[in-house]
């Protein structure tokens, strides 16, 4: 895995100089990386176009399948060879799927944890770092990364777009889940850059869907004559891995996020939680992975998914699995134990809807439109409680609950790439926010968050620090991402000394650190002593960020542990405050 | 300080047309570090003004929060990274201070209607005076054309400082601004020109730190000193102002009408 073409090519100043001369062949495509399914669009000049593989299938299937020497993705799904792969086939233990729930994961994620009941091996030692996965290849497991199955999934896609397009591709927007720290996000553009995919823009998903209804808006406008008043539409996304809320503000075309948040709670989550329910000493069965326990795990999943798809539209659903060694499972489950059993995914997305209302500064009357996209949004409780939440009787309806993000996605493809459209269609722009904090260590263990969550990007603050000790020369800035009041809290982005402070009592030096997000959400955080002034002052210090590659877990710790407070800053009290 | 932003744009200047095309002005790169320590009553020391931010968005002070919010949006499609490639970068970092802090002036006006009173009707206000502490009968308005620095009451040479009701701070606020030509001449025709260049400041923000210092922890005597002080100056003030207010009225009952 060669690291350094990668960081060379997604740097966003050799985008600004591709879009100079921008030439059709170089649309941009979409891709939607699900949890679950995959899609990819591109715009094929007049229209955002969804592609099919050699199914006749829009969504595929997510998931590598190791066998013998060959591997083979979703995409084709095995068609190609001798016969497709089954459901069956994919929970054997050969395939890997949830790459998106594990990429960029610590094994003391609970996430991580949770999808030890996988049939592929995931092996955890609970330190910080990442976690050991093997799919079984011949009886035997063979090792792998989430990132390096993601890029097998993706180069196989890439081929099927090149074969409808007839010429290569180079440039990708992908939709990401609002959930995603930039850490993982960098595990993205790094399976990216082994597929030979250029990230263009990694997109919030439920902001691809604003993008969308965006266009639909303006379209609407145009045929109707109507005017360019400001709608406002609250978009749930629940896929099976992640849960996403945004409030975006809509006009003449332009989607202005004005909200974002996520959570990593989804399909799975209830999978395994209905899972759990109706077998309830499903852990001690299937602890330890051998051939037969797979087996009858994969039964078990299969039965439980499809008993969950039907309940959408019935009143009760029977499992019937022959578990084997003896074991059979029979048992009924009907909405108000579906709903019992998930309460805490209920009141989990009940929480990031309000806290999405609340950021926006927005009332449920506020809101023209709810649209609700994913495979969750068709489960009716989360269709009620998120129209219940908003005070609607009906979701927004034009848009396809599947296929939306990745639409939204290639149409900020051609946008991004610099495609124009006479009709208008593509005069159109989405105004991101950032989704979470971001912030420096200062006094110990605190957290101060320099750009808030839900900043316009680009953006661009700073912040005024200060030093603890007297004569400090040396002080860490730690930059941190998240929700904590905490540092520890957060994740670590990446770390780095300013030296030469000029020696003096504490309080009276003044260091600021300047945090900047451009349009492709590449984060660069500048640091130096501004007072005192004059030259004997060290150069500002400019990192891009993260820069942390691994095991970032331990880093915080570490440092912790080495400097103590001694490296500290202070937060500059500001003396014009009242 | 300037140096290390090179790789995100060549020149330290951009010269950039704004989207009416009538208004062409110098976008200094913005000077992320204020001077904190000084306070003094009517300074640059924030280096920008709302003034500034509504040049940069092309509104006016009159200008509705959805006639805001429609110029944003115009000068974002033109000049969004996703649109203008990366040298967008600069000027929409301007764009988006511009429009949040205009709007959150607008919103936080909409929050305090109750107290306004009778003025609350003029939207376009919140952004003058407004005082945002307790609740108190009288507040500090200080006339920035005159100021020249001063921050006693008693001291200032120049008579910039008085004590008025707080009911009063918005239309004074008001009237002490810069105003579109025709405005001008109408309402506040005797007191000379007015350019954009005179920065108003919303006096409660700047001043509330020393203001609440001066009603907290003075001594008794001192308050006596201020309380005749603020008499007198009230006085004075009121007489300048009342044929103004009466003007103004006027064209208020006009305005609203349409």
């Amino acid at each position: 895995m060669a690291e350094q073409p990668y960081t060379v090519a997604s740097d966003s100043e050799t985008t600004g100089e591709d879009k100079s001369q921008p030439s059709f062949p170089d649309v941009a495509i979409g891709i939607d990386i699900g949890t679950s399914k995959c899609s990819v669009a591109v715009w094929n000049g007049h229209q955002v176009e969804l592609l099919k593989n050699t199914r006749n299938q829009k969504g595929m299937r997510s998931y590598v399948m190791f066998k013998d020497d060959n591997l083979s993705a979703g995409v084709t799904g095995g068609a190609a060879r001798e016969n497709a792969h089954e459901e069956r086939d994919i929970l054997s233990g050969s395939a890997i799927f949830n790459m998106k729930r594990l990429i960029g994961r610590m094994d003391t994620d609970e996430v991580v944890q949770a999808s030890k009941t996988l049939p592929f091996l995931v092996q955890t030692l609970g330190i910080g770092v990442r976690p050991f996965i093997a799919a079984l290849v011949n009886n035997m497991w063979r090792s792998t990364t989430p990132e390096e199955v993601l890029a097998i999934f993706l180069l196989e896609l890439k081929a099927l777009v090149e074969m409808h397009l007839k010429h290569p591709v180079r440039n990708a927007v992908l939709t990401i889940p609002v959930a995603f720290s930039r850490f993982q996000q960098t595990r993205i553009e790094r399976a990216c850059a082994m597929a030979g995919l250029h990230v263009l823009r990694l997109m919030p998903e439920p902001t691809a869907v604003a993008l969308l209804y965006a266009q639909q808006q303006q379209q609407l406008m145009h045929d109707n004559m109507g005017s360019g008043i400001e709608k406002i539409a609250l978009i749930f996304n629940m896929g099976a891995g992640y849960c996403d809320v945004a409030v975006a503000a809509t006009a003449g075309g332009v989607s202005q996020i004005r909200a974002l948040s996520g959570c990593t709670v989804g399909g799975e989550d209830i999978l395994q939680n209905i899972m759990h329910h109706v077998l309830p000493n499903f852990d001690s069965l299937y602890a330890g992975q051998t051939m037969d326990r797979i087996r009858s795990m994969g039964l078990l999943r299969i039965a439980t998914q499809d008993a969950i798809h039907r309940l959408a539209n019935q009143e009760t659903v029977e499992i019937n699995v022959d578990l084997g060694n003896g074991q059979k499972l029979s048992k009924v489950l009907d909405h108000s134990e579906f709903e019992q059993v998930n309460r805490a995914i209920f009141e989990k997305c009940e929480k990031i809807i309000n806290q999405c209302l609340l950021d926006a500064k927005l009332v449920p009357e506020d809101i023209n439109d709810v649209i609700l996209v994913g495979g969750c949004s068709r489960i009716p409780r989360i269709r009620s409680l998120v129209l219940g939440l908003c005070k609607k009787e009906v979701s927004y309806k034009n848009i396809d609950a599947l296929e939306a993000a990745v639409s939204g996605a290639a149409l900020e493809g051609a946008i991004a790439s610099g495609v124009t459209d006479p009709s208008g269609t593509l005069d159109l722009l989405t105004i991101q926010a950032t989704p979470m904090n971001l912030g420096i260590r200062v006094d110990g263990d605190n957290f101060a968050a320099i750009i808030p969550r839900n900043t316009t990007v680009p953006a661009r603050r700073d912040m005024l620090f200060t030093t603890t000790h007297d004569n400090q020369t040396e002080a860490l800035i730690a930059v941190y991402e998240g929700e904590g009041e905490r540092a520890e809290d957060n994740h670590l982005l990446g770390y780095f000394k300013i030296t030469g402070i000029p020696p003096a009592p504490k309080g009276s030096v003044e260091i600021s650190v300047c945090m900047d997000i451009d349009a492709s959400n590449v984060l660069r955080v500048f640091a130096g002593v501004v007072k005192p002034q004059g030259p004997a002052i060290p150069p500002f210090i400019e990192v891009r960020m993260p820069t942390l590659d691994d095991g970032h877990g331990w880093c915080g710790q570490a440092l912790a542990k080495t400097y103590g407070k001694t490296l500290d800053l202070a937060v500059l009290p500001k003396k014009l405050q009242p | 300080m300037l140096g290390f932003f090179g790789t995100s744009a060549d020149s330290d200047l951009c010269h950039l047309q704004l989207g009416n095309g009538s208004v062409h002005h110098e976008l200094i790169r913005p000077n992320n570090y204020r001077q904190r320590s000084v306070i003094r009553c009517c300074s640059t020391a924030r280096g920008r003004t709302k003034d500034y931010y509504y040049q940069v968005l092309g509104v006016t002070v009159y200008s509705t929060p959805q006639e805001i919010k429609e110029a944003y949006r115009k000068l974002q499609k033109q000049h969004h990274p996703d649109i203008a490639g990366y040298k967008g970068h600069d000027y929409t970092l301007l764009l988006n201070e511009a429009y949040k802090v205009l709007m959150r002036s607008l919103s936080r006006h909409a929050d305090g209607k109750s107290r306004a009173g009778p003025l609350w009707k003029w939207s376009h206000w919140d952004g003058y005076s407004s005082w945002n502490g307790p609740v108190r009968s009288q507040a500090l308005f200080v006339d920035e054309n005159k100021c020249i620095g001063q921050l006693a009451v008693e001291s200032c040479p120049v008579n910039c400082i008085h004590w008025v009701d707080s009911q009063e701070l918005p239309m004074l606020g008001f009237l002490s601004r810069p105003q579109p030509k025709a405005m001008a001449s109408s309402v506040v025709g005797g007191n000379g020109p007015r350019t954009c260049s005179q920065q108003p400041r919303t006096l409660p923000r700047d001043s509330k730190g020393w203001s609440r210092n001066l009603n907290g922890s003075n001594p008794p005597e001192a308050t006596v000193g201020i309380q005749t002080a603020k008499l007198k100056q009230r006085r004075r003030l009121r007489r300048g102002l009342v044929d103004v207010w009466n003007v103004l009225r006027r064209w208020r009952k006009g305005g609203t009408d349409q």
